[in-house]
């Protein structure tokens, strides 16, 4: 992540794609640029010169990349805004793309329920924020049976320091949060913030490793680059992040049903067609398409 | 007297009493509640579950009328008109969109800045009119305190409530399951000793 001025940002844009990285986002806020790239390890201190010459900063932000579900059990003033926000802005500063999800029917140690359509849509994200609430024995009794049939990884948030392994079908848990109902600014409060993401980092790296073992034909940074140079009208798409990367793969803000023929024939130079690497879906987001790598063992390849 | 005299969140777990009491805080700041409420006794159980609210209130000045502000009379003689003259603005806005929604636009006349003329029949309406309540500081208090309590501060999950409220206290006892009568005994319990050390202090 590189935070500076927007005087000759483009330069480092430039140096970024001559190195064969990949800029993700750029947002201009007046005078100031955040970008979010990706560049290969051992460039590194190539870029931090050029952002030290520009009066720029250069972070490593370990949740770029990736597409993660903020999971409230609803939408009502008992976690919106503050807690929820808070947590979806926090890791967005970290480089990952938030979505906030709000139960239909999330609510109480007994009674809560998700339905199939709000389990499809987390199992689109690469991981999943349940942020839960003040009761350790709540806490339990909900994680029992709320995440059911939900394939990515869990990261429950509380108010008590648990253990992950007291916390059934969770991955990772972090304590402190709760019921909060203030913006969360205090030094504190901010460390129990770091924490969470640095907890996702981890669950996340992970992730990472698993996928290396058998790693994607193609990569997600790939498939974003080649769909914003061959179909036109993802330029025109106003969605926030119109190709949202995931860690295999993408989501692509156009209808399925116009352009779903479009994106599976898009060509690589390497000579093979995105369908042939990518399996190109609905995505139950709207009527958005959702891109998944297939694997190595699967293509036999890696492009 | 001093605002929240007593603050008490019981539960058998202590991290979440403690949130729970920053979470009540909270609301109560937000809602600008925290001269209404004088003492407020809390308990939590999250394995029955239940959870219980009680507090006296205070609740401040009561309804305002406009007999309160307001010299009202007869117009002139050879009209149907009712005069009102304001001794102090502070609710004029609120008296003029009361009047407006009642008699409408046309039949009222602001001739003066403290001088309201309402174009009615004087002998049937004057009286109506020395009693009509311009504002209900207490009903608009009891409104936010609702919402703080039913909407914020009790846990969303528990849908099964008993309440019972007054100008001078709230009672809440809220739960997933069917409600025992024991909790509610405990409630009222917790209601009386707030009542005691009200009589104490």
């Amino acid at each position: 992540m590189y935070e500076g001025g927007v005087y000759k940002h483009n330069h480092l844009i430039e140096l970024v794609e001559d190195l064969g990285g990949y800029v993700l986002q750029k947002n201009i806020m007046q005078t100031d640029v955040v970008i979010l790239m990706l560049v290969p390890i051992n460039d590194m201190e190539i870029i931090e010169a050029k952002a030290k010459a520009l009066l720029g900063k250069v972070t490593r932000a370990p949740l770029t990349g990736t597409e993660i579900a903020t999971v409230a059990p609803t939408l009502a003033y008992h976690h919106l805004p503050h807690l929820d926000c808070d947590v979806a802005e926090f890791l967005r500063k970290k480089g990952a793309k938030t979505n906030m999800v709000g139960l239909a029917r999330g609510v109480g140690k007994r009674i809560c329920q998700m339905t199939a359509y709000e389990r499809d849509l987390i199992n689109e994200h690469d991981l999943a924020v349940f942020i839960l609430g003040n009761y350790e024995h709540c806490i339990i009794e909900k994680s029992k049976r709320l995440y059911e049939g939900i394939e990515v990884p869990i990261v429950v948030t509380g108010a008590p320091e648990l253990k992950v392994e007291d916390i059934p079908n969770a991955t990772a848990y972090v304590g402190s949060f709760g019921r909060i109902l203030h913006h969360m600014r205090h030094s504190e409060e901010l460390r129990t913030l770091d924490k969470l993401a640095e907890v996702i980092g981890g669950v996340l790296d992970n992730v990472r490793k698993e996928l290396a073992k058998d790693p994607p034909a193609v990569a997600p940074p790939r498939i974003k680059k080649e769909i914003e140079e061959q179909v036109q009208e993802i330029i025109d798409s106003l969605h926030p992040l119109p190709i949202t990367l995931q860690m295999n793969g993408a989501r692509v803000k156009l209808p399925y049903n116009e352009f779903h023929e479009q994106l599976e024939n898009i060509q690589f130079v390497e000579g093979v067609t995105m369908k042939e690497v990518a399996r190109v879906m609905p995505s139950k987001m709207r009527n958005f398409t959702l891109i998944r790598a297939l694997p190595k063992s699967e293509t036999g390849f890696v492009i | 007297m001093e605002q929240l005299e007593t603050f008490i969140v019981e539960s058998p777990d202590a991290v979440g009493a403690k949130t729970t009491r920053t979470l009540i805080q909270d609301v109560l700041a937000d809602l600008s509640l925290n001269r209404v409420i004088g003492r407020l006794k809390v308990f939590v159980d999250p394995v029955e579950p239940v959870f219980i609210f009680t507090a006296l209130l205070r609740l401040g000045t009561p309804a305002i009328r406009l007999k309160d502000f307001a010299k009202v009379d007869m117009g002139a003689i050879d009209k149907d008109e009712v005069k009102i003259e304001l001794i102090r603005e502070a609710h004029a806005v609120k008296l003029l969109n009361k009047l407006w929604e009642r008699y409408g636009k046309e039949n009222i006349e602001q001739p003066d800045k403290k001088i309201i003329m309402v174009k009615t029949d004087p002998i049937k309406e004057l009286d109506v009119l020395r009693e009509l309540v311009i504002e209900e500081p207490q009903q608009e208090v009891m409104d936010r305190l609702i919402d703080a309590v039913a909407l914020r501060i009790i846990p969303e999950g528990f849908r099964v409530r008993k309440h019972e409220l007054s100008t001078s206290h709230i009672m809440f006892v809220a739960s997933e399951d069917t409600l025992k009568p024991e909790w509610i005994a405990k409630a009222r319990e917790m209601l009386e000793s707030l009542r005691e050390a009200e009589k104490n202090a």
